[in-house]
């Protein structure tokens, strides 16, 4: 009987070996995208692919992990298990998940797809195809784990078109716009290096762990499912940024270039989860400051970055900013959110005296002198039968998008405005940041479909708020304040004290 | 260019431009110092619309979001940075506040 | 012995299956100087330089044969870099 190939030869004789050199067709016709960028790939075969899955191992294992995930949404909806979260206030979180990352992982799905087919390379082109396929099973391990609670929450109904237009979501949107209409090397420093390895515990631990606290098992399950196809994606980022820097020295300065773009484009869009960590969780997992500092200055500036210095690398520019900014970012955001919610698929409420305790402690240096005082008011407003909301449509960065609430580096009491004058219209930014990715492509993103302009063109159903919502496809029960909405008056109702039927 | 892109050129128009609002533009507006207000907001407005009429119309009901502010409270104005000292018939296009130009007040 | 020797790598695994936390208990057996750390749903592993694991190892631990690739369904996790996986072995370690 024939021996068994070693899982090495296997590997390259199901992926690598099945490649070929064209004999009849310009090489630069087939693979047309991999010029342009100035990248300088000599030997595309010294990809290295550490976990030589072939495609029936792949399937073998990934058909296990949703057959055991769908097992425990089964049980998770037979055991009415959306009455066991602490409390429905939670959800936000998820409500958030599913309209803002969700999508991301279907457009990753697809852009894979296209680098699945326009890489030189068979390595990379493998390794695209089965990160295209993960992504797309993440989009529908998402779906599936969440639409238990779509059946009894608000805000998770139309998440597809909101995306496309509700003014917070064009955050991420146009996060993964630019990645995508940027070339495919840069594509792949952006979201499998940037995003898939140096943020992305930044990004999916605050979730999963934040669901396993607060009783959201199908979202906890799903982080756990998930996560271990990130391990490949990561690998991913980590062998996409080696591969780019040993083939020539003069990719370095554009990987260092893309780097520093990446980091602070990835850094604005996790202010959305750093909200989420300190503010929408009522069972706390730990602070914003203290993942940050485990997740990226410890393991990624501490860690990976010592590790690239050999390259020539340096950690990214602004990054020293990101780390100033720790005791104030999710304070400043989700004072923003609760501001807007008025407009947003999701709730937002005063935090209650064991919050704020709790808030105090995590930031003992800026909590008290900052934020509490707005959170008083905020509090007698709402005795006195008000509620506070922003009455108006607020500036917003032409970069990141968000609306320009973050303040000067060192001086948490002014807000950071930067401005640019291109081709006689001014354009304003957040931060040097923002400012100095804008000063580098401007071409890019004077082209930015900013909601608040939009809006004011009418281009967003009409002028008054009503017909923006309906526009974005919110509606009643999705927003505005979470005490008395039909979330809350809900969760009152299936818990309270109800006789047994006899 | 400075962007890098596959094709010989990349030049397209701004999706937020002037004559996008016809005889209008957008005016950024920031009370320093008010961190109940997370950011400035942003208006549409005639350019030739007095700035008393942006005031009162615009500028005072968006403020008001605060509870304990009063119309007219504002004082300290610059306009791109340089001191302003608005009078309230004159237009907005006659002060030299344009297109995405940013006021900010303190009260 | 460089500075980056003695980088930590690490690993977190689920803490979902007795399967697991065979895997577990071979890579204490197979590295010095692990720390095992538990979290909720997690089980954290770190060691000074390395870790690895080895398919025999986990064999004789599990009673039935099992493939490297297997590991897919434990791992959630790694910091360092993946310098082999094959039919024998998993190594982790740092590259400089």
């Amino acid at each position: 009987m024939a021996k068994k190939l070693s899982m090495k030869k296997r590997y390259s004789a199901l992926t690598r070996d099945l490649d070929w050199t064209p004999s009849y067709v310009d090489p630069e016709k087939v693979f047309p995208y991999t010029s342009f960028e100035g990248i300088k790939i000599h030997d595309w075969a010294k990809w290295e692919d550490p976990f030589r899955l072939t495609v029936d191992s792949y399937y073998k294992y990934q058909a296990e992990k949703d057959k055991r995930l769908y097992a425990v949404l089964d049980g998770f909806a037979q055991s009415q298990g959306h009455l066991s979260l602490s409390d429905a206030k939670y959800l936000n979180s998820m409500k958030l998940f599913l309209q803002g990352v969700t999508p991301l992982e279907y457009a990753a799905h697809r852009h894979f797809a296209f680098l699945a087919r326009h890489y030189n390379g068979p390595g990379p082109r493998f390794a695209a195809l089965c990160q295209s396929i993960d992504e797309l099973r993440h989009t529908q391990t998402e779906i599936h784990t969440l639409s238990t609670y779509n059946k009894y929450y608000g805000g998770m109904h139309s998440w597809p078109s909101q995306f496309d237009r509700v003014w917070y979501l064009s955050v991420p949107k146009s996060f993964f716009d630019d990645a995508m209409s940027a070339g495919p090397f840069e594509f792949l420093i952006a979201i499998s290096f940037s995003f898939e390895y140096l943020l992305t515990n930044l990004l999916f631990v605050p979730f999963m762990s934040g669901a396993s606290f607060n009783g959201d098992l199908p979202s906890m399950t799903f982080g756990f499912s998930a996560q271990s196809d990130e391990s490949r994606h990561m690998t991913l980022g980590l062998e996409a940024i080696k591969f780019l820097l040993e083939q020539d020295e003069a990719n370095v300065p554009i990987i260092q270039a893309w780097i520093d773009k990446w980091f602070w484009r990835g850094y604005r869009l996790v202010a959305l989860i750093a909200q989420m960590i300190d503010y929408m969780l009522p069972r706390k997992v730990m602070s914003w400051q203290e993942s940050f500092e485990l997740y990226f200055e410890e393991q990624m500036l501490n860690g990976l970055f010592k590790d690239l210095e050999f390259y020539g690398i340096k950690p990214p520019r602004h990054v020293e900013h990101a780390i100033a900014e720790k005791e104030i970012l999710s304070h400043q955001v989700y004072w923003g959110l609760y501001s807007f919610s008025f407009a947003a698929a999701f709730t937002t409420t005063v935090p209650d005296a064991e919050h704020q305790d709790w808030l105090r402690a995590q930031y003992p240096g800026t909590f008290d002198k900052h934020y509490q005082p707005l959170w008083d008011k905020a509090a007698k407003i709402q005795a006195d039968g008000g509620r506070f909301f922003f009455q108006g449509l607020p500036q917003l960065c032409q970069v990141c998008q968000i609306p320009m609430l973050f303040t000067e580096p060192g001086d948490s009491t002014t807000i950071c405005q930067r401005e640019r004058e291109y081709q006689g219209e001014r354009y304003h930014f957040c931060s040097d940041g923002c400012q100095w990715i804008f000063d580098r492509e401007p071409e890019k993103y004077v082209q930015a479909w900013l909601p608040v302009h939009q809006i004011f063109q009418g281009n967003c159903g009409g002028p008054s708020v009503p017909e923006v919502l309906a526009w974005y496809g919110i509606q009643d029960g999705d927003g505005g304040e979470y005490v008395g909405s039909a979330d809350h008056v809900d969760w009152e109702r299936w818990h309270a004290a109800a006789p047994v039927r006899s | 260019m400075a962007v890098r892109a596959i094709t010989e050129t990349y030049d397209f128009p701004s999706r937020s431009r002037q004559e996008l609002y016809g005889d209008d533009q957008l005016v950024h507006v920031l009370w320093k110092g008010n961190p109940l207000l997370c950011a400035a907001a942003t208006f549409r407005a005639p350019r030739a619309m007095p700035f008393g009429e942006f005031l009162a119309g615009l500028i005072d009901p968006w403020a008001g979001s605060d509870p304990d502010y009063r119309p007219g409270a504002g004082r300290g104005w610059t306009l791109d940075g340089a001191a302003f000292d608005p009078s309230p018939e004159a237009s907005l296009a006659e002060l030299g506040v344009g297109h995405k130009s940013l006021l900010t007040f303190e009260a | 012995m460089t500075a980056s020797s003695v980088r930590t790598v690490g690993l977190d695994l689920q803490e979902s299956s007795e399967d697991t936390r065979r895997v577990v208990e071979a890579i204490e057996q197979d590295n010095d100087d692990v720390v095992v750390t538990q979290i909720p749903g997690l089980v954290k592993i770190q060691a000074p330089g390395q870790l690895v694991i080895r398919r025999e190892t986990v064999e004789s631990l599990l009673g039935r044969p099992w493939e490297t690739h297997e590991f897919q369904l434990a791992i959630v996790s790694y910091y360092g870099h993946i310098a082999e996986w094959d039919d024998d072995e998993i190594v982790i370690k740092w590259d400089h």
